[in-house]
């Protein structure tokens, strides 16, 4: 099968690189390890290897030019000929070879992976070895598009959203969410058929099944990156601002401030900021802070109360069961607090005493609020507690938007609780107001 | 009671006062009794005390700087006048070698204690041999004590001060300042060394400003004050011993200095003073620390050239303005 050679990835800011020269000729023969062409970043000229034997075929980009980061350029054939088709885009049957065992050999005779396109744990940082896997986007088996958030990693700076970069289907995850994965290692395989039998394990002990430690270098990293909020302009600055090396420019007292406050400069550099940083600036990077999601703020959890009078809600959730045929009164609660959220269709799971159920709420129409147990990762969840006799919650910061139903004389307290970065103020404000308005006069939702 | 003096004439009062009490200190150098030196500061003088104590000397440096340290060790207490400070070199080995370093290869035994008046300043047009301002010279040697007074009033407290010093004392007087007016009391008073004199106060910048550059620090913190910026000026008065404390207390509140001195920019007094804010106080800066001194060139003889090789109000204003702004200067 022929391997494809694409333009790597080799700095931060990277869209594309200049292929500078070819130092084999098409249908010549090829050794893992071979120069195969040069490339010019912003920063460097680089050589870049063959990674697999073969020949060289189907080349598609000539010396000179600029090529967009992740094309295939060419091809590693097992015959001169190669395949015929010169690089166009990659279909998922062919990147199977990009993921060559380890020099050591290490993956044979272990458990057969999924062919497909292997996803490995990209480098955010200059610094970086590992990356912490926050959480999969996706299930085995799931269908992705390229675009689509597999997974989040947290580096030391931040939590970074990284996209499939195929589309397929989720054959395999090689890692679970909190470990801590070595940069350039697979974690994910994507496969363009349905897998029969999605695979699904730690990442701990298992081989390292990418091309081992050259993987940074010429691996798939092409996938666009996404970090969680990132404006054009914010794009922009951070490949001119100065100090590409990580290094920040501030004053001594800029940087002890910072630090005694638990700021990142490297934030304020990220969004372009004009350096040198200097005290005034740090209040710019409090907004920041504010503003963006990062990997400190996912861990602060926020909260907003509301209170709401009288038994409107009970009689309502009577007459549902009674005339209107809806005789699940957690589906009432995920029908109105999808419509609070403004943003249909949304998930959200509703935990009560007994059990969690999950629903799927499509419309305002609450007949058509249907469970979908098979999605554990809900957008919200409405944890309803008016059975128990507890007052007041401060819970573990759920992943996700939590709202606490407590019994509060004759109606109940509501209690908002979100991660910082999931929701912005306002949102959090108007979720909270359209909730207690439907719990109040459940007339409101049906009109 | 206070009374507007002239620099000139404080000196001339602290040295008459410290005479009268004290019978042993004399006072000898080029034209100093009959001329009164050629900037007239010692007038009178000789009237007063005699040419026993008040000695002409022939026009030869080492030879009455070599007397002066002599007669300090076996219990008389010079006050050596050296006409210009550019003359500091003829009497480098008599200073540096025997004065400063007496008190501590004798054990102790001997005391040297002896006072240097001389002067510092350019745009007198007086070229490159008669304008320089060589305090950094003496400052860099230890056992010498270095007073820069910055006004009439500094000067007579300074003098008292230094011709009580047992230990060599080497005072610059601003030669363009002679006639400048300040309030001085009439009753005795003392500057002890060491004690910086906060000038003006202020929250955005310091200027650290040594003898007639307190004068331009002024000027420029009078700018900056119209344009919302907030200058403190520390006048150290002497700079050796330095009064880092104080120096170091300002920076921390205002973040940000300027240490401006008539001399070479380079390995100069501003060098210290900046290196040591640098050093104790790096975690208070929000700016680099600038210098400002002297270009590192022979003062020009030529009054338009002269003019611009020394810090001006305008200048010290633009630094200022620049690292109170949190502008990108002298970064790589």
């Amino acid at each position: 099968m022929p391997h494809e050679v694409i333009m790597p990835a080799l700095g931060m800011a990277q869209d594309s690189g200049q292929l500078l020269a070819w130092h084999k000729k098409p249908g010549e023969a090829v050794a893992a390890g071979d120069v195969l062409f040069e490339v010019e970043t912003d920063k460097a000229a680089m050589e870049v290897e063959a990674q697999k034997a073969g020949y060289l075929t189907d080349v598609s980009a000539e010396a000179g030019s600029d090529v967009p980061v992740g094309q295939v350029i060419a091809m590693i054939s097992e015959t001169p000929e190669g395949s015929g088709e010169p690089g166009n885009g990659p279909t998922p049957e062919k990147t199977t070879d990009t993921a060559e065992p380890s020099p050591s050999g290490a993956e044979a005779g272990e458990d057969e992976l999924p062919d497909g396109h292997q996803v490995i744990m990209p480098t955010l940082g200059m610094a970086q070895d590992t990356g912490l896997l926050v959480a999969w986007c996706k299930q085995p088996g799931d269908a992705v598009a390229a675009d689509d958030i597999l997974f989040e990693v947290e580096t030391d700076k931040s939590t970074v959203e990284v996209n499939a970069g195929r589309d397929g289907f989720v054959a395999a995850l090689l890692a679970e969410a909190g470990e801590d994965v070595p940069v350039g290692q697979a974690i994910a395989v994507i496969s363009a058929q349905k897998p029969d039998k999605p695979v699904s394990r730690k990442a701990a002990g298992a081989p390292a099944t990418t091309a081992g430690e050259t993987a940074p270098e010429l691996q798939e990293k092409a996938e666009p990156v996404n970090t969680p909020a990132p404006s054009p302009e914010k794009r922009l600055a951070a490949k001119t601002a100065p100090g590409v090396a990580g290094r920040v420019l501030a004053s001594p007292k800029a940087r002890r401030l910072a630090q005694e406050q638990g700021l990142d400069l490297q934030r304020l550099a990220d969004a372009g900021h004009p350096q040198p940083f200097h005290v005034k600036d740090l209040e710019t990077l409090k907004t920041l802070r504010a503003e963006t999601p990062a990997a400190s703020a996912t861990a602060q959890r926020f909260e907003v109360r509301a209170e709401v009078k009288g038994t409107a809600f009970t009689e309502f959730a009577t007459w549902a069961r009674e005339s209107g045929g809806q005789g699940d009164e957690a589906a009432l609660l995920a029908g109105f607090a999808a419509a609070s959220c403004g943003n249909l269709p949304s998930k959200v799971r509703v935990e009560t005493m007994r059990q969690p159920k999950t629903y799927s709420a499509s419309s305002l129409w609450l007949g058509q609020v249907a469970p979908a147990d098979d999605e554990p990762e809900a957008d919200l969840v409405v944890r309803d507690l008016r059975a128990s006799r507890i007052s007041s919650v401060q819970l573990e910061a759920d992943r996700c938007p939590v709202i606490s139903i407590l019994r509060n004389g004759e109606g109940f307290t509501l209690v908002l609780e979100w991660p910082g970065g999931r929701l912005t103020t306002p949102q959090a404000i108007d979720l909270l107001s359209n909730f207690a308005g439907r719990m109040e006069q459940p007339l409101r939702h049906l009109l | 009671m206070t009374r507007e003096i002239t620099l000139s004439r404080a000196v001339n009062e602290a040295i008459a006062e410290e005479m009268r009490r004290d019978p042993s200190i004399i006072l000898l150098g080029e034209d100093v009794a009959e001329a009164g030196t050629p900037f007239k500061v010692l007038s009178g003088l000789v009237e007063e005390f005699g040419t026993d104590r008040i000695i002409d000397t022939p026009i030869s440096e080492p030879g009455f700087m070599g007397i002066a340290v002599g007669a300090a060790m076996t219990g008389l207490r010079p006050i050596v006048d050296l006409m210009f400070g550019d003359f500091l070199y003829l009497v480098m080995d008599q200073l540096c070698n025997q004065a400063a370093k007496t008190h501590y290869m004798s054990g102790g035994k001997l005391n040297v204690p002896l006072v240097l008046r001389t002067n510092m300043g350019a745009t007198r047009r007086s070229a490159a041999q008669h304008s320089q301002s060589l305090q950094a010279l003496v400052a860099h040697i230890p056992g010498l004590k270095v007073a820069m007074p910055s006004s009439a009033y500094e000067a007579k407290g300074l003098m008292k001060t230094a011709i009580r010093d047992n230990n060599p004392v080497v005072i610059f007087e601003d030669k363009l300042m002679y006639n400048d007016k300040a309030p001085v009391p009439e009753e005795e008073y003392l500057i002890p060394f060491g004690q910086a004199h906060i000038k003006r106060e202020g929250r955005d910048v310091t200027l650290v400003a040594t003898s007639s550059m307190v004068q331009v620090a002024e000027a420029a913190a009078d700018t900056l004050a119209k344009e919302g910026i907030s200058a403190e000026i520390i006048d150290p008065r002497t700079i050796v011993p330095l009064d880092e404390e104080t120096i170091l207390r300002s920076v921390r509140k205002t973040s940000r200095a300027i240490v401006i001195d008539e001399g070479h920019q380079s390995y100069g007094v501003t060098a210290e003073i900046a290196a040591r804010i640098s050093e104790k106080a790096f975690y208070h800066l929000d700016a680099p620390v600038i210098r400002m001194g002297a270009m590192d060139v022979p003062v020009p003889f030529s009054p338009a050239l002269e003019d611009i090789t020394v810090p001006n109000a305008a200048g010290v204003a633009d630094n200022a303005r620049k690292i109170c702004r949190g502008e990108l200067i002298h970064a790589a």
